[in-house]
């Protein structure tokens, strides 16, 4: 057979698709089988063997009950806890924006004493924080459990904060650290020849220049707080600081929801990611790859 | 006396930036990482249980020998080796399919790559659940359709079996983070050099054997990083079982057919309070993990060092 070098790009690119259709399904199918749930009335979701793959009539009516009135039960009557969702997205908000720009803003002070600045016990401290990279976290938390209760710190967002931006300098200062190093140093000597201290030359001069790296550090940050389930499943307890994750678990496990409010309430839960992942990919991806590709 | 005025003056203003920058990171790792490990450590030699009103008593290595000879630890580290020797396989299957394809020019490249990598990106506990909801026996997608293409002619009920589970826990690490080795891939491939292949066309080679004399040997140090980050997340995998499996919320009774090592610590120390104990256990996983953890790094810097 002879394809006319036309006929065989043609060929190459029907290939092409053919395999992206098959890997976005792959990747997709999950989620889109989950927004679907969210809004398809219980009678059709619950049809079988035939499954509907679209309603015929979308409804935002389990996004409205997991909200005002708590899930609700498979066999009838809602979850004590109305307001589980709203106070769950709340404290989802408050845990990753508080904690990637507290992270955000320590690493870039951090990132510049690293990359510009000589001073005793810097290699030291420096790979002390590194280290936290390839330590199993548990080794940690269950001691840390224990100072958290003596400082009255469970149960607290201060106390889920202050554990995150921990969790979260490595990666960070490791981030800010490069990406200051990447800023040409003339520009800086200039700074310094005029008399700025560290602070004016980190303020006019980094801050501006490092603004890319620090916006995917936040970035990075926002959504591994976001995401996180163990550090919340170990140090809340109750609505009062409990995030979307747990709060997600606690429909599945204990309350026996019906799963189109299960579905609604997984969509809240990974519609941030989601954005995020879909606006913000190039950044989220250099951040989390750091280190392993150059 | 003026140069020397100078120089004090920067240079106690550069130790007072460093100090304010760095004493507060240094605390929270001094107090949130390194003496809760420690202390960690010295609570593995104690016998500290919540559950019974005692003061702990030092009970020196007791601990550690209880765990390696108690036949659900040997279970439960088999199954986290289990789960690791299935999915890591099947990931860079995945992942170098995924790879070779983005590879290729096409248009909408781009927009098929921000898709592919956004399960890497969701909540682990949204996963396991999206998943467990797709698997459900009685409305599942899946069953649904497997059902309209004729393949099934009943519905099954995929995690009813305890042998089946931890295959579908593999499946659902999968697809959580196939899109990591999938980018180290990707970032391997593009550094290969055109002209390999077409020297390769020239001495009369196909196309598939491009891949396997060319291709894969230049992305081993590639397969390597990737391998060993992938080895660690899923030696460490709990979120994903905790909503897929586990079917336990707090109090609720942890599914023994898909416990590892991770679950199985989170049991010991804050379901039955055997905090000790735990301890311990949280010792023996930095050992393994570490173990592992040196052996691909080592194979990984040889390999490194040979090729250069």
């Amino acid at each position: 057979m002879n394809l006319g070098l036309r006929g065989q790009e043609r060929l190459r690119l029907t290939v092409i698709y053919i395999l992206c259709a098959v890997v976005l399904i792959w990747a997709l199918a999950p989620i889109y089988w989950v927004a679907v749930s969210s809004i398809s009335t219980r009678q059709q979701l619950y049809a079988r063997p035939y499954k509907i793959w679209f309603p015929s009539e979308p409804t935002l009516e389990s996004y409205k009950t997991i909200f005002t009135q708590g899930a609700k039960f498979r066999a009838g009557g809602f979850s004590p806890t109305a307001h589980l969702m709203s106070t769950g997205l709340r404290n989802s908000v408050i845990i990753s924006v508080a904690s990637a720009g507290i992270v955000t803003l320590m690493a870039t002070g951090a990132g510049y004493a690293f990359a510009r600045m000589q001073f005793a016990g810097k290699n030291l401290i420096f790979l002390l924080i590194m280290l936290m990279l390839p330590l199993p976290i548990w080794v940690s938390l269950i001691a840390l459990f224990f100072i958290m209760s003596q400082l009255e710190l469970i149960d607290t967002l201060l106390g889920l904060i202050l554990i995150f931006v921990t969790l979260l300098l490595p990666l960070s200062v490791w981030m800010m650290t490069t990406f200051v190093r990447d800023i040409p140093s003339e520009i800086q000597d200039a700074a310094r020849v005029d008399g700025a201290d560290r602070w004016r030359l980190v303020y006019s001069i980094i801050l501006p220049l490092a603004r890319p790296g620090m916006v995917a550090v936040f970035l990075v940050a926002m959504l591994s707080t976001w995401n996180n389930f163990l550090i919340p499943l170990i140090f809340t307890r109750t609505d009062d600081s409990q995030p979307l994750t747990i709060v997600l678990t606690l429909f599945i496990g204990q309350y026996e929801v019906a799963w189109e409010d299960m579905s609604a309430a997984a969509v809240v839960t990974m519609l941030p990611p989601f954005l995020m992942a879909l606006f913000f990919q190039r950044y989220l991806v250099r951040g989390l790859t750091m280190g392993a590709v150059k | 006396m003026g140069a020397k005025h100078v120089t004090r003056r920067i240079f106690s203003s550069d130790s007072r930036y460093v100090i304010v920058v760095l004493a507060p990171i240094v605390l929270l790792i001094a107090l949130f990482i390194y003496y809760p490990a420690v202390d960690t450590f010295r609570t593995s030699t104690t016998n500290y249980n919540l559950r019974v009103r005692r003061p702990p008593k030092s009970v020196g290595l007791n601990n550690y020998v209880k765990l390696l000879e108690d036949d659900e630890f040997w279970e439960v580290t088999g199954r986290s080796f289990k789960v690791v020797i299935i999915t890591l396989p099947l990931e860079m299957l995945v992942a170098f399919g995924i790879a070779m394809l983005l590879n290729q020019r096409f248009p909408g490249r781009a927009i098929v790559r921000t898709l592919t990598f956004l399960p890497w990106m969701l909540p682990g506990v949204v996963n396991g659940f999206l998943w467990g909801w797709l698997l459900n026996g009685e409305y599942g997608a899946l069953n649904g359709f497997l059902y309209q293409l004729g393949l099934i002619s009943e519905y099954q009920y995929w995690l009813r079996e305890p042998e089946h589970l931890i295959f579908w826990v593999t499946v659902v690490q999968t697809w959580t983070r196939y899109a990591f080795p999938t980018i180290i891939l990707l970032a391997g491939l593009q550094s290969i050099p055109h002209d390999l292949y077409d020297a390769a066309k020239v001495d009369g080679a196909n196309a598939l054997s491009g891949v396997r004399f060319i291709t894969l040997p230049l992305l081993l140090p590639s397969f390597g990083i990737a391998l060993v980050v992938e080895f660690i997340a899923a030696f460490q995998i709990f979120d994903v079982i905790w909503t897929l499996t586990a079917g336990g919320s707090a109090g609720g009774a942890m599914n023994p057919f898909t416990k590892t090592l991770m679950l199985y610590n989170y049991e010991l120390v804050f379901r039955d309070l055997r905090v000790g104990l735990g301890a311990a256990l949280s010792y023996i996983i930095l050992l393994m993990s570490l173990a592992v953890g040196v052996i691909f790094v080592m194979r990984v810097y040889n390999q490194g060092v040979q090729e250069a």
